[in-house]
């Protein structure tokens, strides 16, 4: 390590203590941008300390659970591992993350899609992980076209990175095809069965983005996944090099084996939690730990423990209800969330909050690319509340689906409004980004986690 | 009472590739508003590769989409041009939004290229840097509120001598961020970059559209009779809160 990056260390490690220890503030994001504005190589320079390989995990939905996921699944090997969990994933979240310890046996990195660019070249990882690649944020992502190019681009900058690509994705695969063209080495993950579920609209990537074709399904899994082939130019799914099959996706959770190219059925992997989105971050953790050389089985005892504490699908208890509170950001991930708790059969309230703050995205009018009306023609969905600081936007929205919201002000507001339902009755607590800490914290504050049994 | 029914016909220009920004929206909401009022509505989706008529037509609609979905559009529609001067001419109604919007001028620039447009309206559009990003009010005498909505384009549109913009900036940057004017308002053609989707928070500017759209077709009395008002207490609460927050 040069003297350059040493200074850069030691000044960041120093304002992560004044932050954290002095402040008591986050230190998630300041240390690495001090890191990095003493030493702009810091990244390059860090990753000598990471023994065996570095994991860069991106795509829209998802990344957080996945990081989370892998990072506890090598922890269960043993092996030491630097993580940014709190899914601080511009450059300076990622060398934050970086700064401690001498040594560390893995390194697995969140990494928003567009930051891969100022990430990769320095950084260059053993694997990306692309998980997906959804309509969301337009006003800061811009379309996706450039999202597609970007990472292309951080990908051709370092050579020695393998990609672990979601092979049901034709968004992803676009990125990948350019990528093996250019030398990358490419493994695709995906579910190699119809699993039979009612999907929702496809907002994006109908048409083959190398001739303009409309592109052809074997069957959809959700959103644009699934076994898609262009029927004019052969763009299509690849041969899965690791696949899911035998998946289940029901109340209880989701469950799959995976299975290796030419390779027999392996260990199934199982999570109480989640829907068919669950299978696709599983099988990507999955499919990094087979790389990585780790024991299916520690993957399954992560998943046993796995309590997330990051509002990702993590459920709580207020004066005897049940409040079930998640992340749902752009299009597919509300229709995600739709699909889920319409899986549940007990009578039930929802509340979605909207922020446009920036890290939301100021534009809020993929609003109206979600499938609320299915929230309209399901009689269990007994009361549906709007809040935020877009929650007249989103009233608005649900009153063209045929519901009629009533705005709350905020978490508080919302628990008192379904105070006259009966306990027994769950509340489905959906929110943006931003929107989502302040509500973990107030649940927390008003009940308490819930364990799951 | 007249015994025939009253029914407007929608016709939405390639929803599947222009749908950036919640495009959708704006037909969901022209068919509710028609519902609500007991007026039928059909939506005619329209393909790429399929030939449509405009002669039984009420209402086009056209989004907005990528560069290289917007090329495609672009390429496919010059041969449909015909048709649509004609609809335009005989005082069709149209709403063209974002990419739509400059699909209706002389030219607009595709990274540096110049592709032709439609010339439906005396306008044209270039580019500039930065993008103009951001929430938006515009003043229009189409609509009893100011427009609230969001912007997000790199073109800076130019409207010929004589071309009606669809209204005055209040908050944001509008065609060019210079001009002061947003949009565009030509016999019954309303082309503007306001989405958000335009239409759920601006019930106004849709009831000019299905009006201009009823009286076309039932007469000039139809309006009186059929455009019954609503109850319009969300949509009008997201407007002012949107206005209160931005000017």
């Amino acid at each position: 390590m040069s003297v350059r990056s040493l200074i850069a260390t030691n000044l960041g490690r120093l304002t992560h203590w004044a932050l954290h220890d002095v402040l008591h503030r986050s230190g998630s994001q300041l240390p690495g941008r001090v890191a990095l504005g003493i030493d702009p190589g810091f990244l390059s320079h860090v990753r000598a300390k990471v023994a065996h390989g570095l994991v860069v995990v991106c795509g829209t939905n998802g990344k957080t659970t996945t990081t989370n996921l892998v990072a506890a699944t090598l922890e269960e090997r043993g092996d030491v591992v630097l993580c940014n969990r709190d899914g601080a994933n511009m450059a300076a979240g990622v060398a934050s993350a970086l700064l401690p310890l001498r040594r560390a046996d893995w390194a697995v990195l969140e990494a928003d899609e567009l930051s891969t660019i100022y990430i990769l070249p320095h950084l260059r990882p053993t694997y990306l992980v692309l998980l997906n690649l959804f309509r969301d944020q337009l006003d800061r992502a811009g379309e996706i076209d450039h999202v597609q190019d970007v990472i292309a681009s951080a990908l051709e900058q370092s050579p020695e990175t393998t990609l672990l690509v979601c092979g049901d994705d034709p968004l992803s695969m676009g990125v990948a095809e350019r990528a093996r063209e250019r030398g990358t080495r490419v493994l695709a993950f995906g579910v190699s069965e119809d699993l039979g579920l009612p999907t929702d609209r496809v907002p994006e990537a109908r048409f083959c983005q190398r001739c303009g074709a409309e592109l052809d399904y074997a069957y959809r899994t959700y959103a644009q996944l699934g076994a898609f082939r262009c029927p004019t130019c052969g763009f299509g799914r690849p041969t899965l090099d690791y696949a899911a099959r035998g998946v289940t996706v029901d109340r209880e959770g989701v469950s799959f084996a995976l299975v290796k190219k030419r390779g027999r059925a392996e260990r199934r992997v199982r999570a109480d939690f989640g829907g068919v989105y669950m299978v696709y971050n599983l099988l990507a953790a999955a499919t990094v730990s087979e790389c990585a050389g780790v024991d299916a089985a520690c993957l399954q005892r992560a998943l046993d423990a796995y309590d997330p504490h990051n509002g990702r699908l993590q459920t709580f208890v207020v004066d005897g209800r049940e409040v079930v509170l998640n992340l749902a950001k752009n299009p597919t991930g509300l229709n995600q969330n739709i699909s889920l708790l319409l899986a549940d059969t007990r009578p039930k309230a929802v509340c979605v909050l909207i922020n446009d703050n920036y890290n939301d995205g100021r534009d809020v009018s993929w609003l109206w690319d979600v499938d609320f009306e299915r929230l309209a023609t399901d009689a269990q969905v007994v009361r549906v509340l709007a809040g935020g600081s877009r929650a007249h936007d989103l009233q608005v929205r649900l009153k063209y689906a045929g519901i009629p919201a009533r705005c709350v002000e905020g978490v508080a507001d919302a628990l008192s409004s379904v105070q006259d339902l009966p306990a027994g009755q769950p509340l489905y607590m959906l929110t943006n980004y931003s929107a989502l800490e302040p509500a973990r914290c107030e649940l927390e504050k008003a009940g308490g986690p819930h364990g799951r049994t | 009472m007249g015994a025939r029914e009253v029914r407007l016909r929608i016709a939405h220009l390639f929803p599947e590739l222009l749908n950036l920004y919640g495009d959708t929206g704006n037909v969901l909401v022209l068919r509710k508003r028609l519902e609500w009022r007991g007026i039928a509505c059909d939506v005619r989706e329209v393909h790429v590769g399929e030939r449509p008529s405009f002669s039984d037509v009420d209402i086009v609609f056209i989004g907005g989409g990528s560069d290289r979905e917007q090329r495609v559009v672009c390429e496919y529609l010059l041969e449909e041009r015909k048709e649509l001067v004609s609809y335009v001419g005989d005082g069709g109604v149209l709403l063209a939004v974002c990419g739509g919007y400059q699909l209706l001028g002389h030219s607009y620039l595709m990274g540096d290229e110049e592709v032709q447009g439609l010339s439906l309206v005396d306008l044209y559009t270039d580019r500039g840097s930065p993008r103009l990003i951001g929430n938006v009010v515009v003043q229009s005498r189409i609509s009893p509120q100011p427009i609230v909505g969001y912007e997000n384009h790199g073109g800076r549109t130019h409207l010929g001598d004589g071309v009606e913009p669809l209204g005055s900036v209040v908050h944001g940057f509008g065609n060019d961020g210079l001009s002061g004017y947003e949009g565009c308002l030509y016999r019954n053609v309303v082309g503007t970059y306001v989405h958000g989707p335009l239409l759920p928070k601006n019930p106004g500017v849709a009831d000019w559209l299905i009006a201009r759209a009823l009286e076309r077709r039932y007469g000039d009395d139809a309006v009186g009779r059929l455009l019954v008002p609503l109850d319009d207490a969300e949509e009008l609460e997201a407007n002012r809160v949107m206005r209160e927050r931005l000017t």
